[in-house]
C-alpha cells in the first residue's frame, strides 16, 4: 500500500535515479508541464496551456455552450493522451439545464468514455470542494467543474485557492461557466468559447466541430482570438485561421440577434 | 383485567394504546447501545435481549461488573433491568424471568445484586431445577398441560424418564430441556452482522470535539490495520459507531472502492463524511465510545511500489481513494462511469455506473490505449461525429419548419430562440424496440445533425413516420454537438 511517508533512504535512492535518467526525477516547484494547442496559439501561451493550473471557459451565449464543453472535453481529450483521466462535476442545475455527457459521443469526439469519470453534486459549492481535491490528485490529467449560470461561488478566492491546489497535482481544471462573466479570477487563462459555422464536407453535410475561440485574459502574454478545428481521429487541433479570419466573423450580422436573444 | 375495571379501582389511571411497533423499535435502540459490550446481540422480542458476553467479560471487570454496569447505565436512562449471566441462553432467559421466585433461588450458588443474577459455570442444572416449567420457554398450552399432569418444576421433568414425556408432550420439549441444560447447542443469531475485525476505545469522559473523534478513528483504524495485516486483507465496508454517552448510538458506513488499510486515509473518508453530515451527527453530551469495524473485508496483497514514484499502480490507488472520498461526501452514487450497453436507443445506450462497482483499467499510456480506442468507435459517415457530447435528460420539444414533411427542418425554435439552419444531414432512423411498446413509446424516431447559421450543432428528431404512424409528428431536441 500506501506511498504517504516514503524513508530518507528511498528519497535518496530516487534523486541518484533522478540523475541518471532526469525523466524519473520529482518534478521541482515551477517547473511545469504545457500541453500544446495548435502553433499559433501556443506561441501566445508561451508554448501551450499550463498543467497544474486553473483555465477558465464560458460559452458567449446560451446556445454556444455545447462549443464550451466540447473544448473543454477536446482539450481533456489532449491531456488524457499521457494517461491520466478525467473527471466531470457537474450541479444537478447544470446537467438537467445543458444534458449529462453522452458516452458515444465522447467516444466519437475523442476522449475515450472509459476514462471519464462523473461527479453530480447538489450545490456549487460542492463543486468547487470536490475540485479542489480532485486537483490534487496526481492520477487525473483533467477536472472540469461545470457551474451554471455565471457560477458566482467561484470567486477571486475560490479561483485562487483552486489554482494553488492544481499546482500541486499534474493535471490542470478548467471551469466551465455556462455564462461569461465580469468576475475577477485567478485563474491562468480565460476563454470564451463560441461554436464556428463548420466547414461542410463534399456532400454538403456538417464538417469536423469547430470553434470560435477568444482568448480573453492570459496572465502570461496577450490574447487572441482564433477559429480551430478539432480533428477528433488525430485528436489535434488544426489550421487555427488567422485572427483576421476570426475579425471578420465576429461582425457576422446575425451574430447580434443570438445576443439579444439569448 | 380490563381497562374499565381498572379504571374503576383507580380513575386517575393514565392508560395509552400498546404501540408494539414502538416497542420493538426501542428494544432495537437499546440493542443497538448493548453493541458497547458485546458484537454479538441479539433480539428477544417483546422485551429481551441476548447478549454472547463469551471473551468480553474480562473487558468489564468479570461478569458480575459487566452485568452491574449494564444494569447501571440502563437505569440512568430510565430502564428496570433484569440481568441473568449463565453458561446457557436457556438458563439465562430463565434466571432473568424466573429466577426471584422467592425460596427457589439457591444462595450459595447464585450471586445476587440487585437485579443482577449470575450463575456460576457448571451449576446450571441446579439453577434451574426449582424454575417453574414455564421457564422452558415452551408455549402456554404445554404448560398447562404439564400442570394439569402435575408437572410444575423444572425438577419434576428432569427426573422423570425422557421417552414418555416426549411422547406425551412432543419433542420440542425435550429439545428445549436439553438447551437450557447446555447438552445440545442452541445458536444466537445476531442482530447485525458480525465484523470481520473492529477496535474500539472508551473513554472516562465522553469526547465531544471533532478532532478527537477524528485522532480516535485514526488510532482504531491503526490497530485495524494491525490485525488486517496479518491476514493480508483490506477494508471494503467500514462502519463507525459512536456511542453517545446519553445512549444514542450513531453510525456511519461506507465501502471503499479498493481495499484499504491505510490509516490515514480512513480519518480522511470520515472527515469527508463528518463535515458533509454536520448536524446529522450531534455529539450531545459527547461519546463515551467509538468503534471502528471493518465489516467486509478483501484479499489485499502488498503492491511493489516504483522506486520512481508515480507509476500506473500508484494511480491508480489514488485515484481509487478520490473516488472513496467523494463518495464518502456525496455518495457512492454521485460518482458514476459511462458504460455502454446493449442498445440502440440513445438514451438507453450509455449508462451512468457507480465509479466502485465499474472497475475501469488505468492504462499505462502506451500507443495501443490509441488505437483501442479508435477501434471503439463506430464507423462515421461524415466528417463531424455522428453521436451529441451532450444528451439532455430528456428530449426537449421544439417547434420546428420542415420544407417536405419527410426533410429535415429548416429553421426551429429551442428554449424560445430561433435557430435557422444552415447545414442538415440525416435522417439517421431509429426505431424503438418492440418490447419497449408496452411504455407507449411506439413511434420511430427520424434524427437529424443540424447546424444553426451561428454554429451551434444539435441533435434534433421527428417523432413519428408521416402518415404511416401520425399525422401531426412532432419534433424534439436531444442533443448538443461539440
Amino acid at each position: 500500500m500506501g506511498t504517504a511517508a516514503p524513508s530518507p533512504r528511498i528519497q535518496h535512492l530516487r534523486q541518484t535515479l533522478a540523475e541518471i535518467d532526469p525523466s524519473l526525477g520529482p518534478r521541482l516547484a515551477g517547473e511545469e508541464r504545457l500541453l500544446a494547442l495548435a502553433a499559433p496559439i501556443d506561441a501566445v501561451l508561451g508554448g501551450g496551456l499550463a498543467c497544474g493550473a486553473l483555465h477558465e471557459l464560458a460559452a458567449t451565449a446560451p446556445a454556444h455552450l455545447a462549443a464550451a464543453s466540447g473544448f473543454a472535453l477536446a482539450l481533456a481529450a489532449l491531456a488524457g493522451e499521457s494517461g491520466g483521466q478525467t473527471l466531470w462535476i457537474a450541479t444537478d442545475f447544470a446537467t438537467a439545464e445543458g444534458g449529462g455527457p453522452y458516452g458515444s459521443g465522447l467516444d466519437l469526439l475523442g476522449l475515450a468514455s472509459t476514462r471519464l469519470l462523473l461527479l453530480r453534486v447538489p450545490r456549487a459549492i460542492d463543486a468547487l470542494w470536490a475540485m479542489e481535491e480532485a486537483l490534487r490528485c496526481r492520477a487525473l490529467a483533467c477536472v472540469i467543474v461545470e457551474l451554471s449560470g455565471e457560477g458566482e461561488v467561484a470567486d477571486l478566492t475560490a479561483t485562487r485557492r483552486l489554482s494553488l491546489a492544481a499546482r500541486e497535482g499534474t493535471g490542470f481544471g478548467l471551469l466551465l461557466r455556462h455564462h461569461a462573466v465580469a468576475l475577477p479570477s485567478a485563474a491562468a487563462t480565460r476563454w470564451d468559447v463560441a461554436a464556428a459555422l463548420s466547414e461542410p464536407d463534399a456532400f454538403g453535410g456538417l464538417g469536423r466541430p469547430r470553434f470560435d475561440l477568444f482568448l480573453r485574459r492570459n496572465r502570461r502574454g496577450s490574447s487572441g482570438r482564433w477559429i480551430v478545428t478539432w480533428d477528433p481521429h488525430e485528436r489535434a487541433f488544426c489550421a487555427a485561421l488567422s485572427v483576421a479570419v476570426a475579425e471578420t466573423s465576429l461582425h457576422r450580422s446575425d451574430r447580434a440577434p443570438l445576443a439579444r436573444t439569448g | 383485567m380490563p381497562l374499565a375495571d381498572a379504571r374503576a379501582r383507580y380513575p386517575a389511571l393514565p392508560a395509552a394504546e400498546a404501540d408494539p411497533q414502538a416497542d420493538f423499535r426501542l428494544l432495537e435502540t437499546i440493542a443497538d447501545w448493548c453493541d458497547r459490550y458485546t458484537p454479538l446481540v441479539g433480539l428477544d422480542p417483546p422485551d429481551g435481549l441476548k447478549l454472547d458476553i463469551s471473551g468480553c467479560a474480562h473487558l468489564f471487570g468479570g461478569e458480575a461488573a459487566l452485568a452491574r454496569d449494564l444494569v447501571d447505565r440502563l437505569g440512568r436512562q430510565g430502564f428496570r433491568t433484569r440481568v441473568a449471566v449463565a453458561d446457557t441462553l436457556g438458563c439465562a432467559w430463565a434466571i432473568a424471568r424466573y429466577g426471584d421466585v422467592g425460596t427457589l433461588i439457591h444462595g450459595e450458588s447464585i450471586e445476587r445484586a440487585a437485579c443482577v443474577s449470575i450463575v456460576p459455570p457448571g451449576k446450571v442444572e441446579t439453577a434451574m431445577r426449582p424454575l417453574p416449567v414455564a421457564a422452558l420457554r415452551s408455549d402456554s398450552e404445554t404448560v398447562a398441560a404439564l400442570a394439569a399432569a402435575g408437572l410444575c418444576s423444572i425438577a419434576d421433568l428432569a427426573d422423570r424418564p425422557r421417552a414418555p414425556l416426549a411422547a406425551r408432550f412432543g419433542e420440542e420439549l425435550m429439545r428445549r430441556l436439553d438447551r437450557a441444560f447446555g447438552r445440545i447447542d442452541e445458536p444466537m443469531t445476531p442482530r447485525l452482522p458480525l465484523p470481520a475485525a473492529f477496535a474500539e476505545r472508551r473513554f472516562a469522559e465522553p469526547i465531544v470535539h471533532e478532532t478527537c473523534v477524528l485522532d480516535t478513528i485514526e488510532r482504531l483504524a491503526r490497530q485495524l490495520a494491525q490485525v488486517l495485516e496479518r491476514r493480508g486483507e483490506g477494508i471494503r465496508l467500514v462502519q463507525l459507531a459512536l456511542f453517545r454517552a446519553d445512549g444514542v448510538v450513531h453510525r456511519l458506513e461506507f465501502g471503499t472502492g479498493a481495499p484499504l488499510r491505510e490509516p490515514v486515509r480512513v480519518r480522511r473518508l470520515f472527515e469527508d463524511r463528518l463535515a458533509a453530515l454536520d448536524d446529522a451527527c450531534d455529539p450531545g453530551f459527547g461519546f463515551d465510545m467509538v468503534r471502528l469495524a471493518a465489516l467486509v473485508t478483501e484479499r489485499c496483497d502488498p503492491l511493489q511500489i516504483g522506486l520512481a514514484g508515480g507509476n500506473a499502480a500508484n494511480r491508480a490507488e489514488e485515484l481509487a481513494h478520490l473516488i472513496d472520498r467523494l463518495g464518502a461526501r456525496f455518495g457512492l452514487r454521485r460518482i458514476t462511469r459511462l458504460v455502454p450497453q446493449d442498445t440502440h436507443i440513445p438514451e438507453f445506450a450509455v449508462a451512468a455506473v457507480p465509479a466502485h462497482a465499474a472497475r475501469s483499467t488505468i492504462d499505462t499510456p502506451s500507443p495501443s490505449s490509441r488505437l483501442r480506442g479508435e477501434a471503439e468507435t463506430p464507423e462515421q459517415d461524415s466528417l463531424a461525429p455522428s453521436r451529441p457530447i451532450r444528451l439532455l435528460e430528456r428530449p426537449e420539444p421544439i417547434e420546428a419548419v420542415a420544407e417536405v414533411p419527410d426533410g429535415p427542418p429548416v429553421r426551429f425554435r429551442w428554449r424560445r430562440v430561433l435557430h435557422e439552419v444552415a447545414h442538415a444531414e440525416g435522417p439517421e432512423r431509429i426505431a424503438m424496440e418492440w418490447w419497449r411498446d408496452a411504455e407507449g413509446r411506439t413511434l420511430t424516431r427520424d434524427y437529424f445533425r443540424v447546424e444553426s447559421k451561428l454554429g451551434a450543432r444539435v441533435w434534433l428528431y421527428r417523432e413519428g413516420l408521416y402518415g404511416r404512424e401520425t399525422d401531426r409528428p412532432r419534433w424534439y431536441l436531444h442533443g448538443l454537438f461539440a
